[in-house]
């Protein structure tokens, strides 16, 4: 005999545990999805680097063509968010790192290294960049 | 072999592979492994492509033919892109189910694999072309 059950399956009628949503948020939090975040914008970021190097494998018109966009503002805005995006989530590996080891995790430590690693983030992308003015 | 017996997981639940599939300390130390590498290798790497500004095509292709920034780079790359696939991986099981998980696997092994032999096939063909 068929089930007239109103529920769709079993596991749809059980209660829910109450997720994130019930949580005050905090910069370690932000930060954690940050990292995520920056990790996937690399991973397509990466399609830039191949296409670079292929470029500057190839011959002169296939490398004006990546440098002609990469040196766009458009370009320039894409290798300024690529270059954040690195080192932010360097540092954000390096908490981890840290936060995994079993030190750091105490609360004045703990919030000074994720405001340390955010504000670390973009002062090194303001170095390289400034060095990058200076040296082009 | 998983002992049937001693098991407290359902046979559904173990073909599901929820739980432990008794490798996830293995990615795990192999994410820390690639982490660990990439911090100096991102300083060389950005290093690598300071250097590089200044110059038009030839003196990129000059700069990428010397073995250090040609190893520099190549060692960023396929290090990165192995550590960038774990991180994808647990990205898609996060948030990507049914059969669409199964593509975006697939996928994301099929980009990083295709973009890891491409950016080392260039800087090879640079020094050796």
């Amino acid at each position: 005999m068929a089930s007239t059950d109103a529920s769709p399956s079993p596991a749809g009628a059980r209660p829910l545990s109450p997720h994130l949503s019930v949580y005050r948020l905090t910069l370690t939090m932000l930060m954690s999805i940050a990292h995520r975040i920056t990790g996937g914008a690399l991973y397509v970021g990466t399609l830039l680097l191949a296409w670079f190097l292929i470029a500057a494998s190839m011959d002169a018109s296939a490398f004006a063509a990546v440098s002609g966009f990469l040196t766009s503002i458009i370009g320039r805005l894409i290798l300024f968010g690529f270059s954040w995006a690195l080192f932010h989530h360097a540092l954000g590996g390096v908490r981890h790192a840290i936060w995994d080891a079993g030190y750091g995790l105490d609360k004045p430590l703990r919030e000074w290294l994720t405001q340390g690693t955010l504000i670390g983030g973009f002062v090194l992308t303001i170095i390289v960049w400034s060095i990058g003015y200076a040296v082009r | 072999m998983i002992d049937d017996k001693a098991s407290l997981r359902s046979p559904l639940a173990r073909v599901r592979h929820l739980g432990s599939a008794r490798s996830g300390a293995e990615e795990n130390w192999l994410m820390r492994l690639t982490s660990a590498a990439l911090i100096p290798l991102t300083v060389a790497f950005v290093w690598v492509m300071l250097s590089l500004l200044s110059k038009d095509y030839n003196g990129v292709r000059a700069v990428l033919s010397r073995p250090l920034p040609a190893i520099i780079v190549m060692l960023f790359v396929l290090t990165g892109l192995y550590h960038m696939q774990i991180g994808m991986r647990s990205i898609i099981l996060d948030y990507v189910h049914g059969h669409a998980k199964e593509w975006a696997l697939m996928a994301n092994l099929f980009f990083a694999g295709a973009l890891a032999l491409a950016c080392v096939y260039a800087v090879l063909r640079i020094g050796f072309v």
